[in-house]
């Protein structure tokens, strides 16, 4: 008997109602709101804002109507965001959330944005009140404040909102103060409240920015010992080494330790010229050669520099010419294998390549990166819209296939009804000779369960049938219509992206001259130094040849 | 000559003005077509997502019809207990579904977000759903576990929900398995 069950195998048996099964639309959320926002969450976290808006279509809570404004505002779509947040900002559980996502969309209106990062600082927990109260500081420091600034930074959790915060406040001092001690003061609160982030890359990457502000600030003020104590502590692997290093040998220089000073130069040379303070330590370690009394080797340390800078001026052609001849966009950011606007979170591969050194260089002015994010996008868009119009022709392709073979397909026929009334025969017979409760009876109980299902499903297919034309035209003009729509925006998206396209590479072009500019000036202090030197040089032959 | 020079300060005066009002204005206009176009990538940005919207749609009615839908979804209950490195998924046997996980992944399902690993078409019946997960714990532990779960496919849509918990002091891994009906 067993054998004769196992021929009763139900996938192998109903593979044939697989086929004729309808494909009525799936067009319903799961219909339990649990799962409706979980999924949501996870996809909009993700980046995939078109299923988090399927799935959050009729939001039922606040958290589906928070999730649901966070992609609308991801896709564009601010107005409809500024509906939902208004609501949630009046609701119970994500007023502060909603506040401060409201007032990144306020524009010309700082009453109004104070208004709502104070609700946002009011009624927010963790990194949202603590971003909520960084900007209010910022606005108070901009806004000529500082005092109100330093009270409400007094406020926050260490952290990195509040190093920022202490960090703007620092170059605010920096800027009006002859005297460092009250910059170097709230850069020392700014490197402790740093050490506080949770994120250790960002807290890292902002740490070693502090500390050669401080010791920038300290070797300016005069004190030495002061600034080598900041900038021997920044991180060997972050983009604020380069500087990092050249203050610390000027440092090292200005308090007579040549030797050590020229060590740290050494270290900065092996970084490309494109970074702040390598040029000037090309410069320096002649100059250390100098001071220390060898005079052959600060002419050759001098001559090197010469012929980096040269090279260097090449290079910067080079990159021009690439910027006119493919765009700003596939010579520097695609070239360099970097589409990420996160200029500051740099890693030791991008530190050592010219090209991208060149790119994060350009990327720290913000409005440089508004016009790559702009190109960026568009080239994003472009990709997701051909992607979009491959499928979609797919999908028409396989929609007139069945529209051309629904003609002649029957219904569910007579033999295969035969073949179902037979198999539930077969089962019932064989439930009477298996004993209760056996294995072989509960096998031939799911057995019929899952018959009674097909027959549902066969019950139901009569009437899918005969709407199965209907739906698969009212599908194939869905798609119709998108592709149209998708052409016109593609359309819209090239002219978009040869605007955005014309602008950045005109950005790069002015930043490379410049860059080649800075070249030229370095080029002519060593020229100047070897010609200083030759000419102390000969001044000494010549005492030497004196009788 | 002190004169002199304040005369020629004052001839040369209003084309200063003129020169600096002409690059102001210029600075003006470069950041109108900068907004202008900001805005028109916005609408750009928008029409794609409202066309993403639509091929989502289109891709679950034409791709996975209700009768024969299998969805399986993941969450954590334990927030802290495990970091998911990777899972695969096999249905009756076959793989159907890999997933390597990244940070912002594992964030998301930390936030309470459920991901769906799978979704595929089945006939009615009796199926088998393996999961192999591989994780690490929070102390410190590299963990591989299988799981298996027995399913009916019944008409209508069906979605399997693994949920992955690993509670302290020893974060073992339990996978505890719903069907939404």
């Amino acid at each position: 008997m067993q054998e004769w069950i196992r021929k009763l195998n139900p996938t192998r048996c109903f593979a044939l109602v697989l086929a004729l099964i309808s494909h009525s639309s799936v067009l319903a959320q799961t219909g339990h709101p649990d799962l409706d926002l979980g999924i949501a969450r996870f996809a909009e976290h993700n980046g995939q804002s078109a299923e988090a808006l399927w799935y959050t279509q009729t939001p039922e809570s606040e958290a589906e109507s928070l999730v649901r404004a966070r992609a609308l505002i991801n896709t564009g779509r601010q107005s409809q965001a500024v509906e939902l947040l208004d609501r949630l900002i009046d609701g119970d559980y994500y007023r502060g959330e909603a506040a401060l996502l409201r007032s990144d969309l306020i524009e010309d209106n700082p009453a109004e944005t104070e208004r709502l990062l104070t609700l946002a600082s009011e009624k927010g927990h963790g990194e949202i009140r603590q971003r909520a109260l960084y900007q209010l500081a910022d606005m108070a420091r901009t806004g000529d404040r500082p005092e109100r600034a330093g009270q409400i930074l007094a406020t926050m959790d260490p952290g990195y909102w509040a190093a920022l915060g202490y960090m703007n406040i620092a170059a605010d001092y920096g800027k009006r103060d002859l005297n460092p001690s009250r910059a170097l003061i709230s850069l020392r609160v700014a490197l402790a409240m740093a050490e506080e982030d949770p994120d250790r890359r960002r807290g890292e990457a902002l740490k070693a920015r502090l500390l050669v502000r401080a010791g920038l600030l300290a070797y300016e003020a005069g004190d030495y010992d002061k600034a080598i104590s900041f900038l021997e502590k920044v991180a060997l692997e972050s983009y604020s080494t380069p500087q990092g290093l050249y203050l610390h040998g000027l440092a090292l220089s200005a308090k007579g330790n040549q030797r050590d000073a020229m060590q740290s130069w050494h270290r900065a040379k092996k970084y490309p010229l494109a970074f702040a303070g390598v040029a000037e330590a090309w410069l320096g370690t002649g100059r250390g050669y100098d001071l220390t009394g060898y005079l052959g080797q600060a002419g050759e340390a001098y001559l090197a520099a010469s012929a980096s800078y040269e090279s260097e001026r090449v290079t910067l052609r080079k990159l021009a010419d690439l910027v006119r001849d493919k765009g700003a966009f596939e010579a520097l950011v695609s070239g360099a294998g970097e589409t990420q606007t996160e200029w500051f979170l740099a890693d030791s591969r991008m530190l050592t390549q010219p090209r991208s050194a060149y790119l994060l260089r350009f990327m720290e002015n913000a409005d440089a990166q508004a016009a790559v994010g702009r190109v960026s996008t568009l080239e994003t868009q472009l990709d997701r819209m051909a992607q979009q119009e491959r499928t979609l022709t797919v999908f028409q392709g396989v929609l007139s296939e069945r529209l051309k073979e629904s003609s002649g397909q029957a219904g569910i026929s007579d033999a295969f009804r035969d073949r179902f009334e037979a198999t539930l025969k077969r089962i019932s017979g064989a439930k009477d000779a298996a004993s209760a409760g056996s294995p072989e009876a509960k096998r031939l109980d799911q057995l019929a369960l899952t018959l009674a299902d097909v027959k549902d499903s066969a019950n139901l297919f009569g009437p899918r049938l005969a709407q199965r034309d209907q739906t698969l035209r009212r599908l194939s003009g869905r798609i119709e219509k998108a592709l149209v729509s998708l052409r016109q925006n593609r359309q819209r998206a090239r002219q978009a992206l040869d605007s955005a396209n014309a602008d950045l590479d005109r950005r790069v072009l002015a930043y490379v001259n410049a860059e080649a500019d800075r070249m030229v000036t370095a080029l002519e202090k060593a020229e100047q130094q070897i010609a200083h030197l030759y000419e102390y040089l000969a001044l000494q032959n010549l005492k030497q040849g004196a009788p | 000559m002190v004169g002199t020079v304040h005369a020629v300060i004052s001839q040369v005066k209003p084309y200063i003005t003129a020169l600096v009002v002409a690059i102001f204005a210029a600075g003006g206009v470069q950041a109108d077509e900068s907004a202008a176009l900001d805005r028109e990538i916005d609408a750009i940005e928008s029409e794609v997502a409202s066309l993403s919207q639509t091929l989502f749609e289109l891709e679950e009615s034409v791709l996975y019809p209700a009768d024969t839908q299998v969805a399986v979804f993941l969450a954590l209950k334990d927030k802290e207990g495990l970091a998911l490195d990777s899972v695969e998924l096999y249905l009756n046997g076959s793989p159907v579904s890999s997933h390597l996980y990244t940070d912002r992944e594992r964030e998301s399902l930390r936030k309470g977000g459920i991901q769906r690993l799978y979704i595929g078409n089945l006939p009615h019946g009796g199926h088998q759903l393996k999961a192999v997960l591989t994780a690490r714990s929070a102390n410190e532990r590299f963990i591989r576990r299988e799981v298996r779960h027995q399913f009916r496919k019944r008409p209508g849509e069906s979605r399997i929900q693994m949920t992955l918990d690993a509670a302290a002091p020893d974060y073992e891994p339990v996978v505890s398995f719903q069907e939404w009906e």
